[in-house]
């Protein structure tokens, strides 16, 4: 049993966790509106505004995917095949509609395979740019005034300005409790472990703002109150896109390891930064989620000579190692991430150049495979700790 | 301390692998790993015992390592096979920079300094760039794995084999035998084709000499010469190839207890009984 306090917050955690559509079920069918949606791109800021709940669809990592083989080639990426697969099965028939942001070329074509097979009430695909310049502002303002008209048509009310502004400062508020908690793993050994950080952040992803963020506060109450450390060990990161389930993050720690950060899309992509409000709150909107979030699937113009590119690009990663006290870096690529994989050999020049050690680990997206990572973990910390 | 003794064993996917040493003198045993991996794991290690006269009370200190390494109840430690090769390798041929370990099920890639690793790769999702993939494949041909590498040696060329997959493959040398290829010309193909894997794999971890080829396919002359072409290195074969993991373990075994006692804090055995666990309790 990873989580060591057995409070009410960490319970019901562990409840939500083993019943993830539970919360969003019950308020499907007490009239709410729920809109599930792919990625930490897409502005739930307008959601809440427009008093929708959002949902971020995930996979199964326990469930053999039996359903999405019949129309998604074995080559697509896991992830997005397993999201599809339980979709079929019929797991996420709550779901009052979709939206679905330009993030990667997979994500963009599941739109489509997605609509029309599960024919949802509300479906809206979000034209992402895929670069921070001027002119991609422009157009992603664009596209967050006819995703936010969307959003009115489907629910029949306008958002106000009051409604967005209040939407804004209820996410800060989310965000900064999270950032709240990881500061808790600052310590050595961490003050909450990083399987009972992962599984909170699953929960996360299905819960409304005001009740999640009610979660991480109770959570943070009685992790202070009850003053307990977890168990020692390496002190490690985790980069990567998706990370849905406590299993891999558990496998880790299983091995005497701690895992104390993350640069993830689950994870600190999702709440690092706050949206800075300005007169135009939606193009604050663009500010924080076209340009603050850092991910492989936004291109960055290469500047300077190569050393200095890193460090504009990566240089927030040193800041992690070194705030978190970080030992080793392991790179979790879910196979046939393109968008990943193409980045990787620059993530782990720069950890060369800070000379930190790494292990870059390709995993299919199942528990039996992320069992088989066991030697590959083990032998990294045994080179760590060497 | 000279005259205490360190076992290490090494439970692969088809080999079980035991040595035991006091730091002079070396004893090894190399058997078979059946389904049932610890009741295996200890018949192996008796072997051994017997070979080199003392008793499994006469150890001072046991370590695992392999894929089986979780299920020896009567090890006191468990150490991954990247670490052990590394110092079994290096404990023989000092100059060891690069290690490749082509196992029954996976094959492994590591980067060395002074018998310590500083990068490795692996795979063992894939049975093509492993043992296994050879296995299969002179069970289709009818001739026995040992023979595979003098077989190919008389090759006048090579026949290309494209696919990655082991089935496939297999599928591709039935057709080629089909159309009359020579035996020998088939499998210098297949360890190119072999070889380009585990040679992809390789530079992964930017090899630099001397590169040791360890594991059953150091047996095969053939592979290893297809694996010093297409990596541009000559390589060096330890006398037994099988036994560097569990010389690994056993030394990294010694050194263990050695800093312990240095440090005040000597390290206990667990077990002082030669068990036999049963896989299916």
């Amino acid at each position: 049993m990873s989580i060591n306090v057995a409070g009410p917050a960490s319970k019901k955690i562990i409840d939500l966790y083993e019943h993830r559509t539970a919360r969003a079920r019950e308020l499907h069918s007490r009239g709410r509106k729920v809109i599930g949606y792919l990625c930490c791109y897409v502005p739930l800021e307008l959601f809440t505004a427009a008093g929708v709940v959002p949902y971020r669809i995930m996979g199964s990592l326990d469930q053999t995917i039996s359903e999405a083989d019949s129309y998604l080639e074995t080559i697509v990426c896991p992830f997005i095949r397993s999201c599809f697969d339980i979709a079929l099965k019929g797991e996420y028939d709550f779901l009052d509609g979709i939206v679905m942001p330009h993030s990667c070329d997979t994500v963009q074509r599941i739109y489509d395979i997605w609509k029309y097979h599960k024919q949802p009430a509300f479906s809206h695909f979000l034209n992402l740019p895929h670069m921070e310049d001027e002119s991609s502002k422009r157009f992603y303002l664009k596209e967050l005034e006819r995703l936010k008209k969307a959003l009115e048509d489907f629910t029949g009310h306008p958002i106000s300005e009051a409604d967005l502004k209040s939407a804004v400062s209820l996410h800060n508020e989310n965000r900064a409790l999270l950032r709240e908690l990881y500061s808790l793993r600052r310590a050595e050994p961490a003050l909450i472990s990083g399987t009972d950080v992962t599984r909170l952040l699953v929960v996360g992803n299905t819960l409304p703002v005001v009740e999640y963020t009610e979660l991480i506060r109770e959570l943070i109450q009685e992790l202070r109150n009850s003053g307990h450390q977890t168990r020692t060990g390496t002190r490690l990161l985790v980069y990567g896109s998706e990370i849905d389930d406590i299993a891999l993050i558990k496998l880790i720690e299983d091995c005497g390891a701690q895992v104390v950060m993350d640069d993830m899309c689950t994870g600190t992509r999702v709440f690092w930064n706050d949206v800075v409000p300005k007169d135009g709150l939606l193009e604050s909107l663009v500010d924080r989620y076209l340009c603050d979030i850092v991910c492989p699937r936004t291109y960055r113009r290469r500047t300077g000579s190569r050393e200095e590119d890193l460090d504009r690009r990566f240089g927030y990663l040193k800041s992690f190692i070194e705030e978190f006290n970080v030992k080793g870096v392991i790179l979790y690529i879910i196979r046939f991430c393109d968008t990943h994989e193409f980045d990787a050999p620059d993530v782990m020049d720069y950890l060369k150049k800070l000379g930190i050690p790494f292990l870059h680990i390709e995993d299919d997206y199942s528990v039996t495979t992320i069992g088989q990572l066991k030697t590959r973990v083990q032998a990294f910390l045994e080179v760590i700790k060497d | 301390m000279a005259d205490a003794f360190f076992a290490g064993i090494d439970i692969g996917s088809t080999m079980t692998k035991v040595v035991i040493t006091n730091g002079d003198s070396l004893t090894s045993i190399i058997g078979p790993t059946g389904a049932e991996h610890r009741r295996m794991a200890s018949k192996v290690m008796q072997e051994a015992l017997d070979k080199a006269g003392i008793p499994f009370s006469g150890l001072a200190y046991v370590v695992a390592t392999g894929y089986g390494r979780i299920n020896v109840p009567f090890a006191d430690k468990q150490i991954t096979e990247i670490s052990c090769h590394a110092r079994g390798v290096s404990s023989l041929i000092p100059e060891t920079r690069t290690i490749i370990d082509i196992g029954g099920q996976d094959s492994k890639a590591m980067r060395v300094e002074q018998g310590k690793v500083i990068d490795f790769v692996m795979n063992d999702k894939c049975a093509a760039g492993t043992g296994r993939f050879l296995e299969v494949i002179a069970e289709t041909l009818g001739i026995k794995l040992e023979d595979m590498g003098k077989i190919s040696l008389k090759a006048k060329e090579k026949v290309a084999i494209s696919s990655i997959c082991t089935i496939f493959a297999e599928q591709e040398v039935i057709s080629s035998l089909a159309g009359g290829v020579p035996l020998e010309n088939i499998i210098a193909g297949l360890h190119e084709s072999i070889a380009n894997r585990i040679g992809s794999m390789t530079e992964r971890v930017k090899p630099k000499p001397a590169v040791v080829v360890t594991g059953g396919g150091a047996k095969n002359i053939g592979l290893v010469k297809a694996l010093e072409e297409r990596l541009g290195f000559p390589l060096l074969t330890p006398p037994e190839p099988l036994i560097t993991g569990a010389l690994g373990a056993a030394m990294l075994g010694r050194e263990a207890v050695l800093k312990a006692r240095k440090e005040g804090k000597p390290l206990v055995r667990k077990e002082t009984k030669l068990e036999v666990v049963s896989f299916h309790s």
